[in-house]
Formats: C-alpha cells, sequence, structure tokens
C-alpha cells in the first residue's frame, strides 16, 4: 500500500526509479535513425487522418477541432501506453525479480514514468499547435498539474493490477487490448460528449478518463472550470483505482520470482 | 549477529499440468488440478556473527539457492523468521539488467543503480570500473558487441563497487576461467579485510576450505550440520562414500 513508510521507501529508490525509467525511454528511441521524432510524427498523422474523417465525414462542429482532438488523442495515449507497457514490467524483467530485490512496484513506476515522459514530448507538440492557432489558455489552466496528477493515478492504479495479474494469467495483455479498443470509441476522444443520447450520457460520464479529457479540454481550450462536484469524483475514483491496484498487487507480489 | 535464520521452512507447490490463462483456470473448476508439495527447506535455524564468511554446501537440489534467495527477499518462506541486520547485497548473477543494446558505459551505470550505488558513486568510479574490466577502448561500444567475457568482466567489476554489510554470493564463480576466479579471490579478501559478513554457496570444496569460517551443510532440504568448516567439510565428504 502507498502508506507513508513506503513511499518513503520509494524516494529512497528514486535514482533507480528514474534511472530504470530513462534507460528503457533511450532503448526506445535508439532504434531508428530518427529517434523520438517518429514518437511524434505517430500521433500527428493519427490527428491528421481523424480530423479530416471527422470533419469532412462526419460533419463534427467543435470549436478549434485541431485541438480539441491532439488533446484527447494525447490523454488518451497515455493511458493506452502507460498501461500496455506495464504489463510486460514484471514478466518482461525475469531477472530483476528473481535475482535482486527491490520494492518491486519501483519496476511499475518506472515504466508509468516513461510513459509520461513520452506523454510530455507529444504535450510540446500540442502546446506549438496551440500557439499556431492562437488558442491562448486563460486562468483554468491552472487545473492542469490536479487533472495530470489524477490521470497518472489512473493510469498507475491500472498498470499495478494488470502487470500483477499478468504474472499468474498471461491472457490479462489481449483481453486488456480489446478492453482498450472499446474503451477508445465509449471515451469523447474523437468527438464532443453531446454525441452520445443524452439518457446514457451519465454513463459515459462514469468513467473517469472521459472526465479528464473533457475537464483537461474545458480547462485549457475552453476557459471554463470543472464542475467542483464532477472533479470530486473523479478524484475518488483515481485515488480508489490507485488503491486497489496496490491492493492486488500487495497481495499477489510475494510468489511473482516462484510463478515468472 | 547480522544475519539469523529461525525454523524457517519453505514448501512449493508443483501442479501437474501448468496453467497460465484465466481460461485454463477456470477449467480448475471442472477439472481440478493435482499437486505436488515439495519440501525445499525443512525447519533450518542458524545465526551468523557480524564479519564472518559462511558457506553454504550440499548436494544439487539441497536447497541452497532457495536458502539464499529468501535470505535476500526475493522468495517468501512458508514458515520461519530471516533477519538481516545492515545493506545486504545478492550477487545471484552478474549483470542483472543489463541490455545488449546500451553501451558498456551506460549499462554500468544501470546496473549500479541496481545494486544500489547512489548516482555520485557511480560517476566517481566509473572510469576506474572500465579500468578495472579491461574495456577502456570499447566503453562505447553496445555491450551486445562485446565478447562474453567481456560482459563478464563488466559486469563483475561494477557489481564489486558495491559496499554492502551482508554479501550473498551464489556460484559466481562458476562462469570464469582461472584468471577471472582469482580476480573473485582477490575481491572476497578485500571484502573479508573490511569485515563484510559473505554467505556463499558452492561446490567448489577449495574455495569454501580456503575462505569460510563456518559452513552450513544442507541435504534434501534438512540441515545436516553448521560448524567450522574442516568438520563439515569432513562429514560431507564422509556421506559421499
Amino acid at each position: 500500500m502507498p502508506t507513508p513508510s513506503h513511499l518513503q521507501l520509494l524516494w529512497s529508490y528514486r535514482e533507480l526509479i528514474l534511472r530504470l525509467a530513462w534507460s528503457d525511454l533511450k532503448l526506445r528511441y535508439k532504434g531508428s535513425a530518427l529517434g523520438f521524432f517518429w514518437s511524434l510524427l505517430e500521433p500527428l498523422l493519427m490527428l491528421f487522418v481523424l480530423f479530416e474523417v471527422f470533419t469532412n465525414l462526419m460533419r463534427i462542429q467543435v470549436e478549434n477541432y485541431q485541438l480539441f482532438l491532439l488533446l484527447g488523442i494525447v490523454l488518451w495515449n497515455f493511458l493506452d501506453r502507460g498501461t500496455s507497457l506495464s504489463i510486460w514490467s514484471i514478466v518482461g524483467k525475469p531477472s530483476m525479480v528473481q535475482k535482486v530485490y527491490f520494492p518491486r512496484d519501483i519496476l511499475v513506476i518506472s515504466t508509468c514514468i516513461m510513459a509520461l515522459m513520452m506523454t510530455m514530448l507529444e504535450f510540446i507538440v500540442f502546446v506549438i499547435f496551440m500557439f499556431a492557432f492562437r488558442a491562448m489558455p486563460g486562468w483554468t489552466i491552472g487545473y492542469f498539474p490536479i487533472l495530470s496528477m489524477l490521470e497518472f493515478f489512473v493510469v498507475l492504479g491500472l498498470s499495478m493490477s494488470l502487470s500483477a495479474l499478468n504474472v499468474y494469467f498471461r491472457d490479462v495483455q489481449f483481453i486488456w487490448k480489446v478492453i482498450m479498443q472499446i474503451g477508445f470509441f465509449a471515451t469523447p476522444i474523437l468527438y464532443p460528449i453531446t454525441i452520445f443520447p443524452e439518457n446514457v450520457r451519465w454513463i459515459v460520464m462514469l468513467n473517469p478518463m472521459a472526465l479528464i479529457i473533457i475537464m483537461m479540454r474545458d480547462s485549457i481550450l475552453y476557459r471554463t472550470p470543472p464542475e467542483p462536484l464532477s472533479l470530486l469524483y473523479l478524484a475518488i475514483s483515481a485515488v480508489a483505482i490507485l488503491l486497489l491496484g496496490y491492493f492486488i498487487f500487495d497481495r499477489l507480489e510475494p510468489r511473482f520470482a516462484e510463478v515468472i | 549477529m547480522s544475519v539469523r535464520v529461525e525454523h524457517l521452512w519453505k514448501t512449493f507447490r508443483i501442479p501437474h499440468e501448468k496453467r497460465t490463462t484465466i481460461f485454463e483456470n477456470l477449467a480448475e473448476l471442472v477439472r481440478p488440478n493435482r499437486y505436488e508439495t515439495f519440501f525445499a527447506l525443512k525447519d533450518i535455524n542458524f545465526e551468523v556473527n557480524d564479519g564472518e564468511f559462511i558457506g553454504i554446501i550440499g548436494d544439487n537440489g539441497s536447497g541452497k539457492s532457495t536458502m539464499l534467495k529468501i535470505i535476500a527477499n526475493i522468495i517468501r518462506p512458508t514458515k520461519g523468521r530471516v533477519k538481516v541486520d545492515g545493506k545486504m547485497t545478492p550477487f545471484l548473477e552478474l549483470g542483472v539488467g543489463f541490455h545488449p543494446d546500451l553501451t558498456a558505459r551506460e549499462n554500468i551505470i544501470v546496473y549500479g543503480t541496481i545494486m544500489g550505488i547512489s548516482r555520485k558513486e557511480i560517476r566517481e568510479r566509473i572510469d576506474d570500473v572500465i579500468e578495472f574490466a579491461g574495456l577502456e577502448k570499447f566503453q562505447d561500444t553496445k555491450l551486445k558487441n562485446l565478447s562474453s567475457g567481456m560482459q563478464v568482466r563488466l559486469a563483475f567489476s561494477t557489481a564489486i563497487q558495491t559496499d554492502p554489510d551482508v554479501l550473498l554470493v551464489d556460484e559466481v564463480l562458476a562462469v570464469g576461467d582461472m584468471e577471472f576466479q582469482q580476480k573473485c579471490f582477490d575481491v572476497f579478501k578485500r571484502y573479508r579485510n573490511e569485515g563484510v559478513t559473505v554467505l556463499f554457496v558452492s561446490h567448489g570444496m577449495d574455495a569454501v576450505r580456503r575462505f569460510c569460517d563456518r559452513t552450513l551443510l544442507l541435504s534434501r532440504g534438512e540441515q545436516v550440520g553448521f560448524d567450522d568448516t574442516g568438520a563439515i567439510l569432513e562429514t560431507y565428504i564422509n556421506r559421499q562414500c
């Protein structure tokens, strides 16, 4: 559990956490000549295709749709990348589990931090786009750090449970892939929430990712602060996901080295 | 007392059929899997004093490595307690976290961090490590392009930069040639002189006789004896006949 004493322990391992994240990031970009530009190109190409499809074919009417879309994709990518890389963070490093000991959540945390670093690179592109479209944020940009932190909690919490479960059940990774596919369309990433029929909107809004994306857009692009009650619900659910992740991880962790 | 092991038991439940997916585990309800219980360690008790050099010997499958992994906190005991005072470093395998696509230098940094060496210390010692491994010309070469001998030297030179209070060593000597073994012995002497407590699993009777103050003899998970190395080695050899 992320108790004060455990957080203190993690703090004493901060060099290891950052080193693992950094070397993983380097490895990811080393294979290709253009390095990390490829990883920026990928969401941009995706953005271009989606933008063309949704403005011309679907005729979606949204103010600053390019930015609306890009922000949604970047935020969703963080969840997608963070969890799908983390699923491998224990299983993919058997010698670090079987031959040395450090608190094993470090492997998951460092993977999530690496995913966060990649997302930060994408955010730089987003900021450049904002300037290009002259969309200057208002004071509501102050919600950005809070919302980012809550998304990190969600990603880390899911990653903790998924990485631990994948040690015991190797099909978790495939099941998760399907869930993420469904999630991509069940979350207002490509379209505004208003596209959903009024009577199912509240179901869509139960999904913390939907709230994060909507609130991020409101506060960065439309100068609208989030509703306090929704923000409270989001905070509670993000913390609950994190705690549940730790609970599952702590239950399964003792036998990692035997089962892996 | 730097290491204390009390009534330590470890059992493994070994399934007849390994089930690794949710689907296979659901089959459990219909067609239960059968398990064998294997007693890897049965009621082990011993205490190690500060600065002692302890050997752990026994035939294959006697529980030596399991013992070391439990002390290292890598696997958890079924029953009993293990207490370790001070900073502990396991040498169960050299080069944990080595990545073929990182350079020699980058691998030293990653591996050193995993072994608990601070960033500052790594920065100070990295050139010594490269020199000790004899890899000055190859420090920016990717690990995959180094020979396996070079990789072992690199790992070893990095690992010995740790300054633990308790060191756990598992058959590290088995991988190298004569020259490498000699280097290992020199390092053991250094650790010994620095007052580091060492638990050393080995099949090499010479090394055990040379270094170990006391030795633990295991057989099929049972503790046969824990006494002066000479006496234990005699017991061990007599049992073989």
